[in-house]
């Protein structure tokens, strides 16, 4: 048996850029370049340094301690650290030698222009733009000191002089109109906001005396009770809705629910045994609307139909006629059904009056959500002491005055909306996939 | 031709409603933007009549406006400025992200600002309308003075809320405008009437700042309402100080001039030189005497003669009211809270000061002999002076409400305190149960029976202790001597009859049955009774019934009231036996 032996190629193919990378041995070459590049960007080696180029003799004293101060003014001087990236950090000189730079404005303006214009200013002659931006800094500080400060009120609005024009009485609308014409006021015309109130309800409920920080006993139990009325309310209305709406239900256990399912879910399905049975009686085709079978009336019939409804109607003019006359001996009876309606559509109509003047105390239905009240504030027997110091406080005003604006029909009642914080599908960009060096650099 | 077809809702009330979109829409303007100029303007949602109708057919409950309102909105010079917000905050933004500082310095210095003044004016064409409005102004800008810095509120609208609310209790000062005081536990309900306006605040009591959930209250909002109501007390306050002749802005030489800073280094310093403010009288522009004092006309076209005697006492007792503590001098122990006391004892002309050492602004010292009145709310103290009386805090209080000094002998340090009541119930409600405590705050009579008998109730109470200490030992002669006091009391009551009737008797011409005058009146009453006419025949009836369950209603509460009276004493009683068994 010949083993093969892995014989060592004498040439190989260097045809792709590939098998150059594979059988050629570079790295005397690559490591010499990187010499060079190392030396270009430290400078030489230091074993072919002189010695006067390693050291120098220190000919100038040891510094004494510098005070903060001047070591503050002196790193002023120094140039700015942020300037230090624009310095070259190697030592490798720029291979454009002639770099090109834009000169500035100021460089590339002619001698002649440039003492002319420093002889200008000199004698005081500015160009008109430089005069332009001083008018217009000047007219700037001024429109912002006459801008309003918050906080600053010099001025009385409700001058008297300005009554003249507006809402007087004595001069007639024409007349002001004529005498003002040529001064430029305009005569403005404003709704009478004042007198859309919101709502009739004060702005500032007065308290319960009960809510005295002392308060006495009977003012006290008043408000105990009101308090407790209300939440007694709101507790039955909740047992309401439970007993409406839970506890209407029966409770099954869960195996039971689901047999239940099963048989709701598969009824008006025919069973395998109904199946059977209508297969074997069923033997010929039969419609479930039978087809309608157009019968016609004979003449007769037809007569005698007309006959029974002539008579139908005589009979009813008839009836119809004893009535009006049986009516006329009704009158006081009628009368009084007259009457009894009006009566009724008067206690309805005082009702619905009631009613309204019941509704303005209520806050309107001004957006999707109800105005919810808040609770009385209250101290607990316990917590009243009787003195200032060690006082109970109870509510709180901001959202006293909140709900009170709402109730007054002054805002709408909302709620707080959160924001919806959106889905965000995280990937990377192909660019930046770590396979690119399996893919594109091998 | 074909006349053409109307369109549904291009008259009538679905022509005259808008939802909030539609207006946001047409103004061009953001939701915020919209709100804070509704709220600015006072233009506020509509209820429509036929809401279906209303929404042009739409389901559901949506915010309605007028459409007139919207229009009204549309012509305010103030869009412009919102609109103007909305370029600033963009380009800010867009300096700050690419960091070009200098024109994000530029922009800043540059802000657009809100002038609200013509709004002011606009809303309250008068200064009394504006008066009219205050409480609610007030009682928000008073509770935004107690705000540390919050997120959505302006830095500075905290402290500038403080320098004005500061500005309007010294206007009251000067004016001598309170009327009514009531501690709640909510607050200090105050109560000042100001050209013949009343006008009604709550100032929070001073405790520390509680967080509040922002689910609850729209904090940007109320800010809103408050960056109004800043505006509108200013100018309020400008005109109050020179109608009272008065320096405005006033300057109080013992608050610092940036209060900014004072309030972020500490609350407490703030807080004492704020009420040190309050101390000291502010700079006149002319020692001229303020507006006279009205004097009622005695002749009145309109009124009755006794509704114009009526008005007279009562501004006699205003007037009495106004120089209430003139000539007291107070001191206040530190663990009082000032404000609210500094505020209403100089309201009505009182001298106070406080300890110097804790506290700015301090007047005169503890030791001054010319102190009259020391308040304090602990139990007792060490160190007392014979001049001068220790008081509770409520005495004050109480004493405003009353319109007089009340007697200080309930009030004393240590005492258990008479119920602070209310003031804000209407005290012409003859047709309602009174407290006899409530009927003697505003009838010094009543307040003397009180006393009485309050105090008899003591003695007979030591009476009948003494007597029980005697039982054991003769029983009968006590009960001699009590028999004894009853008949010598009937004996008087009897001579005092008697005397009535020698009195009349010998001028005798005609006898005058003495019913039959009452009997008289009933039946003449009865026949005015008729003469009612028939369109009000059942209002009277009502309203006379109303009065009569009311009657018994006062009465039901006056027994309850009695009977709770008897039980208590009974129990004081037992109470006392079990001690002295005890001991």
């Amino acid at each position: 048996m010949a083993k093969p032996v892995m014989k060592k190629k004498k040439r190989v193919s260097k045809k792709s850029k590939l098998s150059w990378r594979k059988h050629v041995n570079i790295n005397d070459v690559e490591e010499f370049l990187e010499d060079q590049r190392l030396e270009e960007r430290l400078g030489p080696p230091l074993e072919t340094l002189t010695d006067d180029q390693l050291f120098k003799v220190d000919v100038e004293p040891s510094k004494q301690t510098v005070s903060s101060k001047e070591r503050k003014r002196k790193r002023f001087l120094e140039p700015p650290r942020c300037f230090a990236v624009l310095q070259p950090h190697t030592k490798v000189p720029d291979p454009i030698r002639k770099r090109n730079r834009v000169r500035t404005k100021e460089e590339r303006k002619n001698d002649l222009i440039k003492k002319k214009e420093a002889e200008n200013r000199a004698k005081g002659i500015w160009k008109h733009r430089e005069l332009q931006a001083i008018r217009d800094q000047k007219v700037n500080e001024e429109r912002k000191q006459n801008d309003p400060k918050r906080g600053e009120f010099v001025q009385n609005i409700w001058d008297a002089d300005d009554q003249l024009t507006e809402n007087n009485g004595w001069f007639s609308k024409n007349t002001v109109k004529h005498n003002l014409a040529g001064t430029g006021k305009i005569r403005k015309t404003v709704k009478d906001l004042k007198k859309i109130k919101s709502s009739v309800l004060p702005t500032i409920e007065m308290p319960h005396p009960g809510m005295s920080y002392n308060p006495s006993y009977d003012d006290h139990q008043d408000l105990l009770k009101t308090v407790a009325e209300k939440e007694m309310k709101i507790i039955k209305e909740e047992e309401h809705l439970n007993r409406v709406t839970r506890d209407m239900f029966s409770k099954v256990t869960a195996k039971k629910r689901d047999s239940m399912w099963l048989q709701e879910m598969s009824q008006g399905l025919q069973s395998a045994s109904t199946n059977d049975n209508d297969n074997e009686s069923d033997s010929e085709y039969k419609a479930l609307n039978p087809p309608t079978k157009n019968k016609k009336k004979t003449l007769q019939q037809r007569r005698k139909q007309q006959e029974q409804m002539q008579l139908e109607l005589l009979k009813r003019a008839a009836k119809l006629s004893k009535k009006k006359i049986s009516d006329i001996h009704q009158l006081k009876t009628l009368n009084k059904q007259i009457d009894k309606t009006e009566s009724k559509a008067k206690i309805l109509r005082e009702r619905r009056l009631k009613n309204l003047l019941l509704k303005k105390k209520e806050p309107k239905r001004l957006s999707a959500i109800k105005f919810e009240e808040t609770e009385l504030d209250f101290n607990m027997g316990p917590d009243i002491t009787g003195n200032l110091r060690s006082l109970k406080k109870e509510g709180n005003l901001l959202t006293e005055r909140f709900k009170s604006l709402q109730k007054r029909n002054v805002i709408e009642p909302s709620v707080r909306r959160r924001r919806k914080k959106s889905k965000v599908k995280v990937y990377t960009k192909p660019g930046h996939k770590e396979d690119w060096i399996t893919t594109v650099a091998r | 031709m074909v006349a053409k077809r109307k369109k549904k809702y291009a008259s009538g009330e679905g022509a005259h409603f808008m939802t909030r979109k539609a207006a946001l829409k047409k103004l061009q303007l953001s939701l915020n933007d919209f709100r804070r100029l509704c709220i600015l303007k006072g233009i506020y949602p509509r209820e429509p009549r036929n809401r279906k109708r209303a929404q042009k057919g739409q389901a559901g409950i949506k915010t309605l406006y007028h459409v007139k309102d919207i229009q009204f909105l549309m012509h305010e010079p103030i869009i412009w400025r919102l609109r103007d917000y909305k370029i600033f905050n963009k380009k800010v933004g867009r300096a700050r992200a690419v960091k070009d500082f200098e024109s994000l310095k530029k922009y800043l210095n540059n802000h657009p600002t809100l002038k609200l003044d013509h709004i002011v004016k606009e809303r309250y064409p008068t200064f009394l309308d504006a008066l009219r409005d205050l409480d609610d102004c007030l009682t928000l800008c008073f509770l935004f003075s107690t705000f540390p810095s919050i997120a959505h509120v302006p830095r500075d609208q905290s402290a500038l809320c403080r320098r004005l609310t500061i500005e309007f209790l010294h206007a009251v000062i000067e004016a001598k405008a309170l009327r009514k005081v009531f501690v709640s536990i909510k607050g200090y309900y105050y109560q000042a009437e100001i050209k013949g306006e009343t006008i009604t605040w709550i100032v929070p009591h001073h405790f520390s700042f509680e967080p509040q959930s922002r689910a609850e209250v729209d904090f940007k909002l109320m800010s809103t309402f408050v960056e109004f109501y800043t505006v509108m007390l200013g100018f309020i306050n400008f005109r109050l100080y020179h109608s009272l002749n008065l320096f405005y802005p006033p300057k109080f030489s013992v608050v610092s001039q940036n209060d900014d800073e004072k309030s972020i280094v500490d609350e407490e310093v703030f807080v004492s030189e704020r009420v040190a403010a309050l101390n000291f009288p502010v700079s006149k522009t002319s020692s001229g005497e303020e507006e006279e004092e009205v004097e009622i006309d005695t002749f009145s076209t309109e009124d009755t003669p006794e509704k114009i005697e009526e008005a007279k006492i009562e501004a006699e007792k205003i007037k009495n009211l106004k120089g209430l503590f003139k000539g007291l001098k107070f001191f206040i122990n530190r663990e009082v809270p000032r404000e609210p006391l500094v505020f209403i004892i100089r309201c009505f002309g009182g001298e106070v000061s406080w300890d110097k050492l804790l506290f700015v602004g301090a007047s005169f010292d503890e030791n001054d002999e010319s102190v009259t009145h020391q308040i304090a709310d602990r139990p007792s103290m060490d160190k007392q002076f014979i001049s001068r009386y220790y008081i509770q805090p409520q005495w004050v209080f109480d004493s405003v409400n009353a319109r007089q000094l009340l007697p200080v002998n309930k009030y004393f340090m240590g005492e258990v305190l008479p119920p602070h009541l209310s003031p804000f119930i209407d005290k012409s409600r003859d047709q309602q149960y009174i407290p006899p405590e409530e009927k003697a705050l505003y009838d010094p009579e009543a307040l003397e029976e009180l006393h009485k008998k309050q105090e008899t109730d003591d003695e007979s109470e030591e009476e009948e202790q003494e007597d029980e200490k005697l039982e054991a030992e003769d029983s009968e002669k006590v009960d001699e001597d009590e028999e004894d006091t009853e008949d010598e009391e009937e004996e008087e009551e009897g001579e005092s009859t008697k005397k009535k009737k020698l009195k009349v008797t010998p001028g005798e011409v005609y006898k005058e049955v003495p019913w039959e005058k009452s009997k008289q009146e009933r039946q003449e009453y009865k026949l005015r009774e008729k003469l009612v006419k028939n369109k009000h025949r059942k209002l009277y009836k009502s309203m006379m019934a109303g009065r009569q369950q009311r009657a018994k209603e006062i009465w039901l509460l006056r027994k309850k009231r009695r009977l709770h009276e008897e039980k208590q004493k009974e129990e004081r009683k037992k109470k006392k036996k079990v001690e002295k068994q005890t001991t």
